[in-house]
């Protein structure tokens, strides 16, 4: 089995991401706690000389309001997959109720982002074996998907909505078979038809987000509502920006009132200009939105929406806010890989992930809202009633999908941001 | 795999002239010098060559419109568009950046060299040690410990106010400082090990024979110690210098908004740009330039020691 290194070699990796997982932590904090450990004990001596140093200490993660998280989704590992049914020969039986599924299921999956015991439930309905393997950052997935041009022996996995026509267009991932995926219809409207993937021939949407700027009340009290306030030289220096080139060239569009993902040179030499505006403003282009807001270093920051769910963990306080000017709507997808070994499975996993108590579930363990219009109704009111998280139809008309930019346009996009940032 | 040919020449020339019989002892020892050179030219160009000829051939490649690398046609398109004003300022800071950390090792390298070689006596291979125990843990967690000492509300702003230095947090993280700090930090053991070495070996009598004859002891040093010493100290340069002109780590976590260098602006081509024969092509280029200014400030100094 091409995938076996993904569970068995690297058990100590995994060990350290279940924890990871269990406390919400992210890589990057697991680092900085460690090297927080580190200067503990070298200047335990002097810190305890001093004390009023202010070192930030390994706290306990405070569980999320909402989410609620008593204990993680770990991983189930499978044993080594016996000979699998043949993916042509199940393919080939096209009928309206699916075949007889395999007996396995490898799926590859952000940490914490299913619910709780979506895993347990769907093996326990379908008796198939799932194993779940994660990643921590999007280039190691797409890397890992397109290593064989298939899927890298992965069956499912969650890219971004912007990967899939790149996906589609070099065959790594195959289209679905909707007779097996009645849920599919749970979709809201909004979500039958986009614009990357007609119909979701080859993707179901799964979560979105959106992408506006948080900050600290403690340090900055107004109410605050427009992009304008990223460039607001009250806050010189304390200031950051995501390091995200289409990110950071949309917020400057949406401030100029400019079209958005526009590759008329004119306009995005006007974004460029209001950038380099702000640039002696920032602290930061930051990677790290989190561990920057949450530690102090920034007072307020371009964020997503997610990534803000997570600093409240930390700072309860800390605010975020879809700019009224609007913003960038993001989304990522379920696909099927073109060499799944596990096709029927992969299939009944989508539409069980489709089914509306299983997506609100979903929706409740992780803060992120989907696209399942038949789920509202059992997702946690707490997170409807957030107009940040569930934006009012009047908000949500303001709201644009980035695309993906390739060849010469992606050049203008690239060439600008170098030139902004040496 | 120079020498190889090189000795099996010599072989068969003095096989037909001197009439020796074959596998005497000469032809033992030059093939087995051979031999024992294989496994270092088999490192380098599986580690060192290959992965350079890659580099070269992928930067006279072209990207379609899709990202994927196109090798069919080659030519030198990329190294024509390489060169940018735009880029001017990430590397002037390269510069800056790497010259400041090349200067501050050896200033604060050199007095801890020179302690351990006249003064460590029977300590010296555990203070040797010790200058390369942070190199047991990853370099990374070191660099996040750096951003927790130094952040506004970090240990260093904390320890500040208390004791009343200063009342509002100072900027220190994401800043030139940060940076310069975090690669002196990350470099000094390259330096103070070369200058450990010309240190130790430096004859003590040659030191006693100038107090002698009436040096004082910074005239001693400035006369024998440091000119005696000068290789180390090239040593200590070229190993620091190389690799912090091409750092890519320490100024992308302890910088910020103003300290772009030219190794960022290469990271994005790669990764957000999806232009890897562009990115190589850059890549190579700034090696060459490396390369070249330090050969030509190599042979320059070389011949002003030499002069001298």
């Amino acid at each position: 089995m091409t995938h076996e290194h993904d569970g068995s070699s690297i058990d100590l990796e995994r060990r350290l991401v279940q924890v990871m997982a269990e406390n919400r932590l992210t890589r990057r904090q697991l680092l900085e706690r460690m090297g927080a450990l580190g200067i503990a004990a070298a200047l335990a001596p002097i810190v305890a000389a001093c004390a009023q140093a202010g070192l930030t200490s390994p706290s306990p993660s405070s569980s999320a309001a909402g989410s609620g998280p008593t204990s993680s989704a770990t991983a189930v590992p499978s044993a080594s997959a016996a000979a699998s049914a043949s993916p042509s020969a199940a393919a080939s039986v096209a009928a309206a109720s699916p075949p007889t599924p395999e007996k396995d299921l490898i799926v590859y999956n952000w940490d914490s982002y299913i619910g709780e015991n979506t895993i347990a439930q769907f093996e326990d309905k379908y008796g198939i074996k799932v194993k779940y393997v994660r990643f921590t950052d999007a280039v190691t997935q797409m890397a890992s998907l397109r290593k064989d041009g298939k899927g890298g022996g992965y069956d499912v996995s969650y890219p971004a909505s912007t990967e899939i026509p790149g996906l589609v267009r070099d065959g790594v991932i195959q289209p679905l078979h909707r007779e097996w995926i009645p849920n599919i219809a749970n979709l809201g409207a909004d979500w039958q038809n986009p614009s990357y993937d007609p119909n979701n021939q080859n993707s179901v949407p799964n979560y979105w987000w959106t992408t506006g700027f948080t900050w600290d009340p403690a340090k900055i009290p107004a109410d605050l509502t427009s992009w304008d306030a990223l460039w607001d030289p009250a806050y010189s220096g304390k200031i950051g920006m995501l390091d995200d080139v289409q990110e950071c060239f949309a917020a400057a569009s949406f401030k100029l009132g400019l079209p958005i993902n526009s590759t008329d040179d004119a306009e995005l030499d006007q974004a460029l200009a209001l950038l380099e505006q702000q640039k002696p403003l920032l602290r930061k282009y930051t990677d790290d939105d989190i561990g920057d807001m949450t530690s102090g270093q920034l007072w307020i920051s371009h964020a997503w929406s997610g990534d803000w769910v997570q600093m409240t963990y930390d700072n309860p306080a800390i605010k975020y806010v879809i700019p009224s000017e609007g913003a960038i709507r993001g989304s990522d997808t379920m696909v099927i890989t073109s060499g799944a070994q596990h096709p029927i499975a992969a299939n009944l996993w989508i539409d069980f992930n489709l089914d509306a108590r299983i997506s609100a579930a979903n929706s409740n363990w992780t803060g992120y809202l989907g696209p399942n219009a038949a789920a509202m109704e059992t997702i946690n009111p707490a997170l409807l009633a957030d107009p940040n998280l569930n934006p009012s139809a009047e908000m949500y008309a303001k709201l644009t999908e980035l695309i993906q930019l390739e060849g010469a346009n992606l050049d203008k996009y690239t060439q600008r941001w170098n030139a902004l940032r040496a | 795999m120079a020498d190889l040919p090189l000795g099996e020449r010599t072989v068969a020339a003095g096989a037909a002239t001197d009439a020796r019989p074959p596998g005497g002892p000469r032809r033992r020892s030059r093939l087995g010098g051979a031999f024992f050179v294989l496994p270092g030219i088999v490192w380098l160009g599986a580690f060192f060559l290959v992965p350079l000829a890659a580099i070269l051939i992928v930067s006279l490649g072209t990207n379609d419109a899709t990202g994927h690398i196109d090798l069919s046609v080659l030519n030198l398109r990329n190294y024509v568009q390489a060169i940018r004003p735009e880029y001017v300022p990430a590397f002037a800071n390269s510069l800056r950046y790497a010259a400041l950390t090349t200067v501050l090792s050896i200033l604060i390298g050199y007095p801890i060299a020179y302690w351990i070689s006249r003064y460590g006596g029977r300590r010296k291979v555990l203070l040797l040690i010790l200058v390369m125990l942070p190199f047991w843990t990853s370099y990374l967690i070191r660099t996040y410990a750096w951003m927790i000492i130094l952040r506004d509300n970090g240990v260093l702003n904390s320890m500040l106010q208390a004791v009343g230095l200063t009342s509002e947090p100072i900027a220190l993280l994401n800043t030139d400082f940060s940076v310069v700090l975090g690669m002196t930090y990350g470099f000094l053991p390259f330096a103070i090990l070369p200058l450990y070495v010309s240190i130790d070996r430096l004859d003590e009598n040659l030191v006693q024979a100038a107090r002698d004859l009436y040096a004082s002891g910074r005239s001693a040093f400035l006369h024998v110690t440091l000119p005696l010493t000068m290789p180390g100290i090239i040593a200590a340069a070229l190993l620091t210098f190389i690799p912090a002109i091409g750092d890519y780590v320490t100024p992308d976590l302890l910088g910020g908004a103003q300290t772009t260098t030219i190794a960022k602006v290469v990271q994005v081509i790669f990764t957000s740009g999806r232009d890897w024969p562009y990115g190589s092509a850059l890549g190579f280029l700034l090696m060459v330039v490396t390369l070249g200014g330090t050969l030509l400030a190599l042979r320059s100094l070389r011949r002003e020691t030499f002069a001298a």
